[in-house]
């Protein structure tokens, strides 16, 4: 049943998101060739200015668009008349949560990739190739030197972390709108309540956790100071534990509500 | 063969105000029942509790002796009092969602229903009166070969004619082992078809009973012991 969610999932948003990506990517494809040409006419100037302009447009709008579509797409399919279809059918309702948790996720990544893909289409040539590389080995030997020849696993950290930063905030505003919709009558005003209550309650949380952490042994800022190739791999570990723990915690919350005090109104 | 719905004091309060007040209910296989009382009576709010998109507050309820649950939504087909489909979906692919998710589902029945209405499964539900969208929903619904329908005002905002057509396709798609439970105050289009009437009053059970019973012992039409009952 969650293939059939997904598949349902991903042709709902992707009827909105891909031909946002496509007019990306056509728009740098166009930048790229009017940057290319001789630009010593007027007009050409003018259509030059003005694709330039649509080209920044769209790439905001990739990003924008795709966060929003996320959030709207939870609270409209789930929350509002939809959600009298969604929640009759024959799933449980954690499997409505990971259908749009998996979909949102895989948009996110392919509105990055979309973006950098576009920015490569536009800049890319032999000489900025060049200065890439050069600035990628310069960035790799950096990292080497001062963390130690296990650098690569500090990256593989950091890209993890991303990912469940990223998980984390959705299933954040997934959290935010479950609870808010037990707020009879305010159920948006409750939505953005909920969600400045537990980003609040989830700092506290966090510098909590910071003050614990501060008083074990070999914390102070002399010791660490000399723990150069450790210390990343820390923070890092911090960052993805407490991501790991905000996500469970966020997730539990939407599928109890959605499991326990449904309120379809 | 056990007991379709079965509600034992079952209450659904919202904040202060009590929607259903300890109902004791039991239906049958194999009944057209009409559930009937003026608006704001608690009719949805105990449809919404049988297909689980409400939690009681207290008692329980049971669907062919399940809770709400996934079981229980693979043999109840429900039509709420809105439309509930996303409207950039085309006809043919609302079908194809019902086809997906429900197993009972048969879209030759659809579409003959379609054909017959004069309804073009290529149309986007946006682009069709609200009406129309009643109409495909409720051809969505009845062509589900389920165990109970829980129709919630099916033929409110349908044009008489294709009211009839509604009705016989209702009584034509029920099987014996299968249960309806109507919801409507347009009693007399429907008192012809229904087995049996429940009467809820500002949230309480006032009665169940056959419609025979209630023609024998009141001597007179569900209808006028309806206006008599709710009399404002």
């Amino acid at each position: 049943m969650l293939k059939k969610l997904l598949k349902n999932e991903i042709y709902a948003t992707g009827r909105i998101l891909l031909p946002i990506y496509g007019i990306t990517l056509i728009l740098s494809l166009v930048n790229r060739i009017l940057i290319d040409i001789n630009r010593h006419n007027a007009i050409l100037n003018i259509i030059g200015s003005i694709m330039m302009f649509s080209y920044v447009t769209a790439i905001i709008a990739t990003i924008i668009v795709t966060f929003i579509l996320i959030i709207l797409r939870f609270y409209r399919n789930l929350m509002t008349d939809e959600g009298y279809l969604m929640f009759t059918l024959p799933v449980k309702p954690l499997q409505l949560i990971n259908s749009k948790l998996i979909s949102s996720i895989l948009w996110f990544i392919v509105s990055i990739i979309v973006t950098i893909s576009s920015l490569i289409i536009l800049l890319l040539n032999a000489e900025r190739a060049g200065l890439i590389r050069e600035g990628w080995n310069l960035i790799f030997g950096t990292f080497k030197e001062y963390f130690g020849d296990n650098y690569y696993l500090l990256i593989f950290e950091a890209v993890l972390a991303s990912i469940i930063s990223v998980i984390q905030q959705i299933l954040l505003i997934y959290a935010s709108i479950a609870v808010g919709h037990l707020f009879t009558g305010h159920k948006v005003l409750g939505a953005f309540a909920s969600y400045i209550a537990i980003s609040i309650a989830a700092q506290i949380f966090t510098s909590i956790v910071m003050v614990i952490i501060a008083y074990f042994p070999g914390s102070t800022v002399e010791e660490l100071e000399t723990q150069f190739e450790t210390l990343p791999h820390m923070v890092m570990l911090l960052i993805i534990g407490l991501g790991v723990l905000f996500s469970a915690a966020y997730y539990i919350t939407t599928n109890y509500i959605f499991s326990k005090k449904l309120n379809l109104e | 063969m056990s007991a379709i719905l079965e509600c034992r004091s079952l209450t659904k309060k919202f904040g202060s105000v009590t929607a259903l007040n300890n109902i004791n209910l039991t239906l049958e296989r194999g009944k057209i029942v009409g559930l009937l009382g003026p608006n704001g009576s608690g009719k949805t709010t105990l449809i919404k509790l049988i297909n689980g998109l409400l939690v009681p507050t207290s008692g329980t309820l049971y669907v062919a002796g399940m809770a709400p649950g996934v079981e229980s939504k693979k043999i109840v087909s429900y039509l709420p009092e809105r439309t509930y489909l996303p409207d950039w979906l085309k006809v043919s692919q609302a079908i194809e969602f019902f086809r997906d998710f429900y197993e009972d589902f048969d879209p030759n029945k659809a579409y003959d229903m379609l054909r017959r209405l004069n309804l073009d499964p290529d149309r986007r539900l946006k682009t069709l009166s609200k009406g129309t969208k009643e109409k495909i929903q409720l051809i969505l619904v009845m062509s589900r070969n389920a165990d109970l329908y829980c129709l919630d005002e099916p033929i409110g905002g349908v044009d008489p004619a294709a009211r009839d057509y509604i009705l016989n396709t209702i009584i034509s798609n029920y099987n014996d082992n299968a249960t309806i439970i109507i919801s409507t105050h347009l009693i007399s289009d429907i008192e012809n078809i229904l087995d049996e009437a429940i009467f809820i009053k500002d949230g309480n059970l006032y009665l169940h009973s056959s419609v025979d019973d209630i023609r024998e012992k009141e001597g007179k039409s569900i209808d006028s012991l309806f206006r008599e009952v709710f009399r404002c």
